[in-house]
């Protein structure tokens, strides 16, 4: 059943942007790292928009986790799925316990203020792992320490290895835009998606007894809903600092493209999982390092080795590309790049109905 | 109510489990059932008869079953609100209803544009506003008046009827009024900014009944007293959208990317545009991660390091000469006998042409000729005095020493420059590096650096703020913006964001709340620790200091002391829209000190925080998206409403609808008793229980009765009173409807403010003194950075200067700092209760420690700890924290008290005390620069000097709390029974028909 990555991938017209073969166009998103406080709106918009009940309370479709660290599930970057050196096969995956994504805790807000217990408001069971457990935790040692927030969605694969997983054929990637979807009619949570996405983006619902995951919400992209208003998916509407760009990776005219394909500077996040993301990043700066006697040196703070872990060794062009362009902006010269990653004029931060004339 | 008639045995997808959300079930899930079919337990040989999918990557062709989430994409209607909360957001939302109910909200994202060259205002929000909806039906609602029937805390209640609640507290009032004790009676309410119509609500019946209205400002020490001092005004920020117009920014701490979540766009942009981001903080901070440059300061240095950087920038010429020589002190003559400014009164010969030549200051020009520095106010006519200018007409020396013949004969004098100067010299490079830990080369290159380049600015935050000696920490740091002439331009100036204190729609929001114009305000951390015992737990200076104060009527104190020198205690408190009992620091004098001597403590709150928890009375109030109101914040220039989306929960009514009942309650009660109006003490007005709610109601400017019985038009009254939204001499006006179907743009700038809000450029303060010339509103015309107030010289706090913290705790028993930031889960206290903002975090308060701090005490992350000093000892889990200097523990705020086992919260750790030079009136006789005013000038609740020690609590000691928490299913069983048994109390479950 196994497909290589010649099999599947082809190119859009001029050859230059490989989408999975049988998909005609493919969305995308951009997450600008240096601008992700790690405020949560994102996860909150996604919470409140498709995971409040009916089993899926548990799950975090997006979630931002502070990096380094745990993430979520606990130590997913550890737990394997993904695809080989090949392509060809896919990598055994491990299922993460219902510990590793922490529980939607109950609280005893009644008891306390309406019938007279003496308690403290807490979880009503074991609380000893959360979603955002590690927040701000980082490594280093003060004043060296680092940290950055990390938000994560489903990557809506050009090569998922999900969907290679499911032996019942029930998570596919849509003809029109890539989207990668579990049918919620055939799946019968068996899991082997949940164990073969090495992202851990793939969720088992206990209730329906199916797996379910981040739709890239389709519903907003398509104009469903009583307004019939295109609309990018919360997590990237709602986004307080706007550091999501949507739009699709083989429209050559947006600024996906730019980012990806020309500056380089947007980067897939553990590219060795060669399931081909189409989540890009823009990998993170940090201040500099403080020496003993209190003086600002030039050492990076961030190791530069945990970033090409992160984003692959591309990351030291990413970075070197954006000073140098974030250098001719402070002496006053144009820069595409930087105006791209600004809101100043965001007329192309969300693209979603560039192609709505292909029919 | 609602349909809640599915069980929730069914199988279906929003079935079991689903709690408050089942209210919710609408077509997505109905459908979803519909199109599968789908039971619990299919069988796994149902592959054979599965249909076949050649190829799964383009071409999957059974996809009927997508709609299942395009149905849950559906709502029935949507309205615009916001969220009352003080955090200074002021966002836009619509909220989404479904089937009566609310379901959701998202960012309204239309803000208008008003330069197309800053980023994009939209959408502006937060993870705290994305999740309102869950306390509209949350298990915290408050959903019927409550009266306590167990000890004040407790959690137990009855159930009584609004005629009941209204009655008795009523007769409360009427008791008090006719023993002469109005001013016994205080109503607590924060931040008329956030929604000033409900913080107009009680402060209008407060001010009718002759009743005391608090200060919030300067209680939560979110006021920056330096700002007072310094440039004679409260406070005057930029807009957040001006960041972006500068060439350098310092956020000082200032946690933008936590406390300002919908403004930290403009700060990160900003770095796209070629701006640099300096950060100062302690710890590597959540906005340290985003910034250029990194310094962190010994906790408690920070003026230190502000007067080193000072030291740099005037020693290496890089100061802006001109400016200071017009819009500053530093050319004014002192005295060096007295330490006094010297006045044109006292100067042989000097002709001075003002009515108060005594309050006149002196210059030397380049001649070496005294004159009178224009714009000092015994030239001019109060404190604003817009008649009068500081331009100059002749050239000021800033370095003067010299002899002057005065009425005293000769006296030697120095520029107030010179003696800067002396004072600076101290702070030398080595000495910086030793106070503050920050590099010697390190500081003078910022300094360096924020004074070369055209536009720089420093974002001012509440890590600098909470200090004993936060004043002179504010004039150091203001210093800097001062010298570099940084001030009354884009991109520049000294923005200070704390609180929502500034309301723009001023002149309204007055006159709805204080319709008499005779104002008890008090303030609150005078008013608080004095009645919780400060003054037999002070230092005997601070005492003597306190009590000078309020003998001189430099600081009002309520009740007032009688003819007889007896002074009652305060009897009837209201609080709405803030969680007093709670926030207090000192909470443990006021509990029980101050707590006992109110006989009736009325809470209106649509939750049950802290205060409500240990109140009397609750009275349900409606929620944020059940009202109608106005949200404005310094933030930003725009004003937008409030709402409703659904009606009030229950028996909730807005909190104009309760004072407006409360009103009608004690006029009809009034009546019935007969009573006679009685004189105020203090004004020259009756208080008129009789025709109290006739009062509440009328229209006190346009003299039309019942005009103000409802919400909405209490919102047009503001709007229809105030410049900004009807300046006077145009045809623009700003209605409510205007504003709810978009935000707009305020039109104008009213007088409070020191600019104006011009066409296409964000709003930056301090125009009418820097460009236009007007006196700044401080004693001497100037930004004034010498204060010769008695108590400043004698505490040898005339000039800025760096001091140690007071010692409240000893560092050999208490060796770790205690820091208690602002936190990006909640809002104050609110959310911290929110279940799904806890999800987020570990459930339960935390502190963060430095893994070497944790180490050395042999604690482990996820350990209970008791944080402890003199005063008291709370439990909370240990989060390691690496990026947190050592040797200080940081307990993020406004934890809830219920959230600890023994029932106290972070601030039973922090002491009564406050700073003696803010209890200060300046001038000393007429006080035209300094004197108290309800959150522009008084003393600061400050908190930072606090000490701790930390250890663990043993596991044993430990489990009890957890075992008896775990209970695990029988704990969760007896909930569960309990909620049902609440039916008599009638809670939130059964209007929305059950959760089990």
């Amino acid at each position: 059943m196994s497909k290589t990555t010649d099999d599947t991938v082809h190119q859009t017209e001029d050859g230059d942007v490989p989408l999975a073969e049988g998909v005609d166009h493919q969305v995308a998103m951009v997450m600008d790292l240096n601008k992700c406080i790690g405020c949560q709106t994102c996860t909150i918009a996604c919470k409140t928009n498709w995971t409040e009940s009916g089993g899926r309370e548990y799950m975090y479709w997006n979630n931002v986790e502070t990096k380094p660290g745990a993430g979520y599930p606990r130590d997913w970057e550890e737990m394997g799925g993904g695809w080989d050196e090949e392509g060809q096969s896919r990598t055994p995956g491990e299922l993460p316990e219902q510990e590793d994504y922490g529980r939607a805790w109950d609280f005893n807000h009644e008891a306390i203020m309406y019938e007279g217990s003496d308690e403290p408001l807490r979880p009503m069971e074991n609380a000893d792992w959360g979603p955002n457990w590690d927040e701000d935790e980082g490594a280093g040692e003060y004043p060296n320490s680092y940290y950055f927030y990390l938000p994560r969605i489903c990557n809506h694969c050009t090569h998922p290895s999900c969907v290679e997983a499911c032996p019942r054929s029930a998570i596919y990637k849509r003809e029109e835009d890539g989207i990668v979807l579990v049918d919620q009619d055939r799946c019968r949570g068996y899991r082997y998606c949940v164990e073969g996405c090495p992202y851990k983006k793939v969720f088992y619902n206990a209730q329906t007894k199916t797996s379910e995951k981040c739709i890239f919400c389709y519903p907003r992209i398509e104009g469903e809903g009583p307004e019939g208003e295109v609309r990018p998916p919360s997590c990237a509407e709602d986004c307080p600092p706007q550091l999501r760009h949507v739009g699709f990776l083989d429209d050559e005219d947006g600024p996906i493209h730019k980012l990806v394909n020309e500056y380089e500077v947007a980067l897939r996040l553990h590219p060795e999982y060669r399931t081909e993301p189409n989540v890009y990043y823009i990998p993170p700066f940090a201040p500099p390092q403080t020496s003993e006697s209190g003086e600002t040196v030039d050492a990076d703070r961030i190791p530069r080795n945990y970033l090409e872990e992160l984003f692959g060794p591309e990351v030291e062009s990413a970075l070197n590309t954006i000073t140098r362009e974030r250098e001719k902006a402070e002496r006053g010269e144009e820069s595409e790049l930087m105006e791209i990653l600004s809101t100043v004029n965001n007329d192309d931060q969300y693209r979603l109905e560039v192609f709505d004339d292909d029919g | 109510m609602t349909d809640t008639t599915d069980t929730p045995n069914e199988s279906t997808r929003d079935g079991s489990g689903a709690a408050r959300r089942d209210f919710l079930k609408g077509v997505g899930a109905a459908a979803a059932v519909g199109a599968t079919g789908l039971g619990s337990a299919q069988d796994l040989t149902e592959m054979t008869a599965l249909d076949v999918v050649d190829d799964p990557i383009g071409n999957y062709p059974y996809r009927d079953w997508e709609d299942l989430y395009r149905e849950e994409w559906d709502w029935d209607d949507k309205a615009r609100s916001t969220h009352s909360v003080n955090c200074t957001g002021s966002c836009s939302w619509q909220v989404y209803t479904r089937n009566g109910q609310v379901w959701r909200e998202e960012q309204a994202g239309d803000y208008p544009r008003f330069d197309e060259s800053l980023p994009d205002p939209n959408p502006r929000g937060c993870q705290k506003g994305a999740c309102f909806t869950d306390y509209v039906n949350a298990d915290q609602r408050v959903t019927h008046p409550l009266r306590r029937t167990g000890e004040r805390g407790e959690g137990k209640w009855e159930r009584i009827s609004w005629d009941e609640a209204l009655t008795e507290i009523a007769e409360e009032v009427i008791d008090t009024v006719e023993d002469e004790e109005y001013d016994a009676i205080s109503g607590f309410t924060p931040i008329p900014a956030m929604s000033p119509v409900s913080f107009a609500s009680g402060s209008r019946l407060v001010n009718l009944l002759g009743g005391v209205s608090h200060s919030f400002y300067d209680w939560y020490s979110d006021l920056p007293p330096g700002q007072p001092i310094t440039w004679g005004t409260q406070t005057d920020n930029a807009e957040s959208a001006d960041w972006y117009n500068a060439d350098y920014i310092i956020a000082w701490g200032s946690n933008i990317n936590v406390t300002r979540i919908p403004d930290a766009k403009y700060f990160l942009e900003a770095g796209y545009d070629g701006a640099k981001r300096v950060g100062i903080f302690t710890d590597y901070s959540q906005t340290a991660i985003h910034c250029d440059e990194w310094i962190g300061p010994e906790p408690g240095s920070d003026t230190a390091l502000a007067l080193g950087m000072a030291r740099t920038i005037v020693d290496e010429g890089l100061y802006d000469e001109e400016h200071l020589k017009e819009q500053t002190d530093m050319p004014l003559l002192v005295r060096e006998d007295t330490g006094k400014f010297l006045r044109a009164s006292e100067v042989s010969g000097l002709d001075v042409d003002a009515d108060r030549p005594e309050k006149v200051f002196v210059m030397q020009d380049a001649d070496g000729t005294l004159r009178t520095a224009p714009g000092s106010l015994g030239e001019r006519d109060g404190q604003n005095d817009h008649s009068v200018s500081i331009e100059l007409d002749f050239d000021p020396e800033l370095a003067v020493e010299r002899t002057v013949d005065t009425t005293d004969g000769d006296v030697e004098t120095r520029s107030v420059w010179l003696n800067l100067r002396d004072e600076l010299s101290e702070y030398t490079p080595e000495q910086v590096n030793e106070i503050t830990g920050v590099g010697e080369r390190t500081h003078q290159k910022i300094a360096r650096e924020f004074a070369d380049v055209d536009r720089a600015k420093i974002i001012h935050g509440k890590g600098v703020n909470d200090w004993y000696h936060n004043d002179l920490g504010n004039r150091a740091i203001q210093l800097l913006v001062t010298l570099t002439g940084n001030l009354g331009r884009q991109g520049t100036g000294l923005d200070h964001y704390v609180g929502q204190e500034k309301i723009w729609t001023f002149n309204g929001w007055k006159n709805l709340s204080f319709p008499t114009g005779s104002v008890r305000g008090v303030p609150t951390t005078l008013w608080t620790y004095y009645h919780a015992g400060i003054m037999e737990n002070t230092d005997p200076d601070t005492a003597a200091k306190i009590r000078e104060s309020i003998d001189k009527g430099w600081m009002p104190l309520y009740p007032s002391e009688r003819d007889d020198g007896s002074r009652p205690d305060p009897r009837l408190m209201f609080v709405w829209r803030g969680n007093y009992f709670n926030q207090a620091k000192g909470n443990i004098a006021l509990e029980e000190e101050l707590w006992p001597k109110l006989d009736l403590v009325v809470d209106i709150n649509f939750r049950m925080d802290s205060t409500a928890l240990n109140s009397d009375i609750v009275l349900p109030t409606a929620s944020h998206y059940e009202k109608h109101d106005l949200s404005v914040t310094d933030m930003h220039t725009y004003v937008h409403p409030f709402t409703p989306a659904v009606e009030p929960l229950g028996e909730s009514k807005t909190d104009w609808q309760i004072f407006r009942e409360l009103a009608a309650k004690i006029q009809e009660l009034a009546a019935e008793r007969g009573t006679e109006p009685v004189d105020d003490r203090k004004f020259d007005r009756q208080i008129d229980l009789q025709s109290i709610h006739d009062d509440y109601v009328r229209d006190w400017l346009d003299e039309e009765p019942g005009a103000l019985a409802e919400d909405k038009a209490a919102a047009e009254f503001i709007l229809d009173n105030s410049e900004e939204t009807n300046p006077e001499g145009t045809d623009e006006q700003l209605t409510f409807d205007d504003i709810d179907e978009q935000p707009r743009r305020l039109l104008e700038a009213g007088d409070h403010w020191s600019s104006d809000i011009e066409e296409g450029e964000a709003y930056a303060p301090w125009k009418d003194y820097v460009q236009d010339k007007n006196p700044w509103p401080t004693f001497t015309g100037r930004q004034q950075y010498y204060i010769d107030h008695d108590w400043f010289l004698e505490l040898d706090e005339q000039l800025p200067t760096h001091k140690e913290a007071p010692v409240l705790q000893e560092k050999s028993e208490y060796p770790l700092g205690y820091n208690t930031p602002h936190s990006r889960w909640a809002i104050h206290s609110t959310w911290r209760d929110d279940s799904k903002m806890l999800r987020l975090q570990r459930g339960e308060p935390t502190v963060y420690l430095n893994p070497e701090d944790a180490e050395e005490r042999g604690i482990e992350d996820g350990d209970t700890v008791r944080v402890y000093n003199d005063l008291d000892s709370v439990e909370v889990q240990a989060k390691i924290y690496p990026s947190g200097e050592p040797g200080t523990v940081r307990h993020f705020f406004s934890w809830e008290r219920f959230q600890y086992p023994d029932r106290n919260n972070f601030n039973s750790l922090v002491p009564m005390y406050m700073k003696p030079t803010q209890l200060v009136q300046y001038p000393e006789d007429t006080g035209e620069h300094l004197h108290f005013f309800p959150n522009y000038w008084g003393p600061t609740g400050v908190n930072s000097d606090v000490r701790i020690e930390v250890e663990k609590v043993e596991a044993e000691a430990a489990s009890i709390v957890s075992d008896s928490l775990g209970a695990s299913e029988a704990g969760s069983a007896s909930l569960r029974s309990g909620s049902e048994s609440r039916g008599a109390l009638g809670r939130i479950s059964d209007l929305l028909g059950g959760d089990d």
